[in-house]
C-alpha cells in the first residue's frame, strides 16, 4: 500500500511500535575509533567534574560515564516514549525525489511526529524520569529554539516535576508562541541572560539588551541548579544525551530493514550534535555515507578547531575536547537557534576530525528555500533547523555523482511555531 | 589483592616524602608509583594536581634515583607516573633517565587521549629502554583500542575508574568490571581512582579485580605532616588488600 502513499509511514501496516522502538540505547563510546579525550577541570582549585554530583540525576551521570555498549531503556520510559510518539515515521519522499528529477531513493526520519514536534523528547523523558525517580521535586535547563525546553517542560509534567527553563533571549522575542507552549506544558521560562542568577545579571548590568547565547543559557540554568538544590537537564552535547537519541537511528535501522533498504547515505543537522549522532551513531559499523549539516553564520566545521574548551560561557561544567568556535563565542542571531551553539558534541567532533563524518553548512537564505521546497513536495514545513539537512540533500541529489543512491535524512523537528522565519 | 600506592615525587618536600615513604617500606604491597611533576597535570582532580606545583620545586633526579633504589631495594616495584607532555621533545632521552632511575616501568595517563597518534613509537620508545609500559584505560577507552595495547604490552593493567583522580560519581561497577575483564582475560587489574574507604575495596574485590591504586586519599596527611593519620590509612589499606 505504501507505494501509492507516500505520506503514510511505512512501518504503520504491519508492524507494531514495541517491534520498532528499541529497549536499549546503544552508546558509542566503546565502539569508536580512538579513545574520546576525557572531560578536564577549568579552575584548577576544584573540581567541576565532581560538582556534576550535585547538578545531574545520579542515574543519568552514572550513564555519562558508562563503558556498557547498551543501557535497558526502563519500561516507564518506553511506556512515556510510545505516548510521545515514537516510533516516529520513515517516510519515503518521492515527491521530493520527482521534484529534484532525481533517480535514487529519498527517505526522511521524522522526529517531527512527536508530541513536541521535534527529537529533544527522547532525551527529555529518562532525564525528567531519573530525576523524578530520585526524588528530584524541580528541574532546569536551558532552551534555543525552544524545542529543548518545549520537551523539557513536557517531561518534567510527565513525570510530576517542575521546570525552569532560561531562554536565550533572542529566540524568546523571535518566537513568543514557544514560550507559550512551554508555559502550557507546565514549563516557567524566563528570558537568558536573567536576573535570576548572578552570572545573568553581570551581563545584563553591562549589556542590557544582550541577545543571549545558549552558552550563557547554559551557565544560568547550571547556577540556578546549584543556587536551588535542584537538578539540570542537558540538551545536547553530553555522552548520555547522544546515548538517549540513539532511539532515532534505532528506529531508522529496523525501519529500513523492514522496507529491505539499505542507505547510502545519512544526513542530519548539527547545533550541538544530539539528533545527528543520535541518527548515525547505531550506523557506524557500516561503510555508509554520514554528512553533518550546521548554519554557514555558525561556521564551527570550516572555522572552529577542535580542542578543549568550555560547555557553558560561565565555566561552570567541565571542558570537553570538541569543534569550538569557542564558548565567549556569539553567534548572529540567524533564526535557527538550535544551531548557534559554539561547538559539537565530542564524540562527533572526534569523527569528524578524523574524517569519517563529511560536514557542510548551509545559509540561513538555503535553508530557507529548503522549507519551502520541502513543504511544497511533502507537506511538512520542517525546523529551520532541519531544513539546513534537508537543503544538503537537495545538493547531493543534485550531484549526479550520487545517481542512484538511497538518502536517509533525520527531520529533527516540524517548523509550524517557526513561521516568521518568512517574515510577518 | 595487589595494592599500589601513588605520591607526586617528591612532595610536599624531599625530607617529609622520604620520611612519609619510609613508613610504607616495611609493609606488605607490591607497586609504587612516584608521579613526575608537570605544569598541567590535567587528567588528575584537584587534591593531586596542586601536588605537582610544589613537587616541580623540590624535584631532582639525584632524589628521584635515590627513592627508587630504596622502593627496589624492598623487593617491590617502582613506576614512573608521567605525562607525555614532559618527554614530546625527547622520549628517547627521557625513557634512558627513567631506566637510570631504576624504574620498572611507565604508567601514561594521557598516552591514549592527547598522544595518541604516536603511541606505538613511545610504546615502542620504552620497551626498547627495558620498561615496562603499564596499559592506562578507562570506561571511554575502545574496545579495538584496548585490544591493540594489550597486543603491544605485557604487564599488568591500570583501569581508570573515575574520570579523574580524587573524585567520585556513580558507577556501575559490575558492569566497568565485566567488560574490561572480557578484554584484557588473565592479565592482572589494578583500578584506580576515587579509591577511599574500605567499602569501596571490598566492593572492588568481590567483583573480582586484581588490586586498587590509592593516591589522593594519601596525600592530605603527607602535608599536616600527621604520621597518625598517614599510618592508619595505609595500614587500613594494608589490611583490606592482604589481611
Amino acid at each position: 500500500m505504501y507505494k501509492y502513499n507516500h505520506f503514510i509511514p511505512l512501518s504503520v501496516y504491519s508492524v507494531k511500535n514495541k517491534d520498532i522502538i528499541p529497549d536499549q540505547w546503544y552508546n558509542i563510546i566503546p565502539d569508536l575509533p580512538e579513545p574520546l579525550s576525557p572531560p578536564r577541570d577549568h579552575d584548577p582549585e576544584r573540581s567541576s567534574i565532581d560538582l556534576l554530583n550535585r547538578i545531574l540525576p545520579s542515574e543519568v551521570l552514572k550513564q555519562e560515564f558508562t563503558s556498557r555498549r547498551y543501557e535497558n531503556i526502563p519500561e516507564e520510559v518506553l511506556r512515556q516514549y510510545e505516548q510521545a510518539g515514537r516510533p516516529t515515521p520513515l517516510i519515503r519522499a518521492s515527491n521530493l525525489e520527482k521534484f529534484l528529477n532525481f533517480a535514487g531513493k529519498i527517505f526522511y526520519k521524522y522526529e517531527g511526529a512527536t508530541v513536541t514536534g521535534s527529537h529533544k523528547i527522547n532525551a527529555a523523558i529518562p532525564q525528567a524520569y531519573y530525576a523524578a525517580q530520585e526524588g528530584v521535586t524541580e528541574i532546569a535547563t536551558e532552551t534555543g529554539a525552544g524545542q529543548w525546553g518545549t520537551a523539557t517542560a513536557l517531561s518534567a509534567s510527565l513525570n510530576g516535576i517542575k521546570s525552569k527553563i532560561f531562554m536565550v533571549n533572542v529566540s524568546f522575542r523571535q518566537k513568543p508562541l514557544r514560550k507559550r507552549i512551554i508555559e502550557i506544558y507546565g514549563g516557567d521560562v524566563v528570558a537568558s541572560p536573567s536576573s535570576l542568577t548572578h552570572y545573568g545579571r553581570q551581563i545584563l548590568k553591562n549589556e542590557p539588551d544582550h541577545p543571549g547565547t545558549l552558552g550563557i543559557a547554559i551557565s544560568e540554568a547550571v547556577q540556578y541548579t546549584l543556587d536551588n538544590g535542584i537538578r539540570y537537564l542537558m540538551g545536547s552535547v553530553e555522552n548520555s544525551v547522544i546515548t538517549y537519541q540513539s532511539i532515532i537511528g534505532q528506529e531508522a535501522q529496523k525501519q529500513l530493514e523492514i522496507e529491505g533498504e539499505e542507505p547510502d547515505v545519512l544526513i542530519g543537522c548539527v547545533g550541538g550534535g544530539s539528533n545527528f549522532s543520535g541518527f548515525v551513531f547505531p550506523f557506524m559499523k557500516t561503510d555508509v555515507e554520514m554528512i553533518a549539516s550546521a548554519a554557514s553564520e555558525v561556521p564551527k566545521f570550516s572555522k572552529g578547531k577542535y580542542r578543549y574548551d568550555l560547555i557553558d560561557t560561565a565555566g561552570i561544567l567541565p571542558q570537553l575536547k570538541m569543534i569550538s568556535l569557542g564558548a565567549d563565542y556569539v553567534p548572529p542571531p540567524i533564526y535557527s537557534g538550535g544551531l548557534r551553539y559554539h561547538g559539537a558534541a565530542p564524540a562527533l567532533s572526534m569523527l569528524v576530525n578524523s574524517g569519517r563524518i563529511r560536514t557542510d553548512e548551509v545559509t540561513e537564505e538555503k535553508s530557507r528555500e529548503a522549507m519551502q521546497i520541502f513543504a511544497r513536495t511533502q507537506g511538512i514545513v520542517p525546523a529551520p533547523e532541519s531544513a539546513h539537512a534537508i537543503a544538503t540533500a537537495i545538493d547531493y541529489c543534485k550531484n549526479p555523482e550520487n545517481t542512484g543512491k538511497t538518502v536517509v535524512m533525520n527531520v529533527s523537528g516540524h517548523g509550524l511555531l517557526d513561521l516568521s522565519i518568512f517574515g510577518d | 589483592m595487589k595494592l599500589a600506592l601513588y605520591f607526586t615525587f617528591p612532595y610536599p618536600s624531599g625530607e617529609t616524602f622520604n620520611k612519609f615513604l619510609n613508613r610504607t617500606m616495611p609493609l606488605n604491597y607490591e607497586y609504587v608509583e612516584l608521579g613526575i611533576p608537570t605544569e598541567h597535570p590535567y587528567y588528575d582532580g584537584p587534591v593531586i594536581r596542586k601536588t605537582h606545583g610544589r613537587a616541580r620545586e623540590e624535584f631532582s633526579m639525584e632524589l628521584l634515583k635515590d627513592t627508587v633504589q630504596t622502593i627496589r631495594e624492598t623487593g617491590k616495584k617502582a613506576y614512573a607516573l608521567v605525562y607525555c607532555n614532559l618527554f614530546e621533545n625527547d622520549a628517547d632521552g627521557f625513557m634512558s633517565s627513567m631506566k637510570d632511575a631504576g624504574f620498572n616501568g611507565m604508567i601514561l595517563p594521557d598516552l591514549l587521549t592527547d598522544y595518541y597518534s604516536m603511541r606505538r613509537s613511545i610504546a615502542s620508545t620504552v620497551s626498547s629502554h627495558g620498561l615496562e609500559l603499564i596499559p592506562f584505560f578507562n570506561s571511554t577507552t575502545p574496545d579495538s583500542v584496548i585490544k591493540e595495547i594489550l597486543s603491544l604490552t605485557h604487564s599488568w593493567i591500570y583501569f581508570g575508574l573515575q574520570p579523574s583522580t580524587g573524585i567520585r560519581v556513580p558507577l556501575d561497577i559490575q558492569s566497568m568490571y565485566g567488560r574490561i575483564r572480557n578484554l584484557c582475560g588473565e592479565r592482572e587489574i589494578i583500578v584506580g581512582f576515587g579509591i577511599n574507604n574500605a567499602g569501596i575495596i571490598r566492593d572492588l574485590r568481590k567483583v573480582g579485580f586484581d588490586g586498587i591504586a590509592v593516591g589522593s586519599a594519601l596525600i592530605d596527611s603527607m602535608e599536616k605532616n600527621d604520621t597518625v593519620a598517614f599510618d592508619s590509612e595505609i595500614k587500613m589499606l594494608e589490611s583490606e588488600t592482604h589481611g
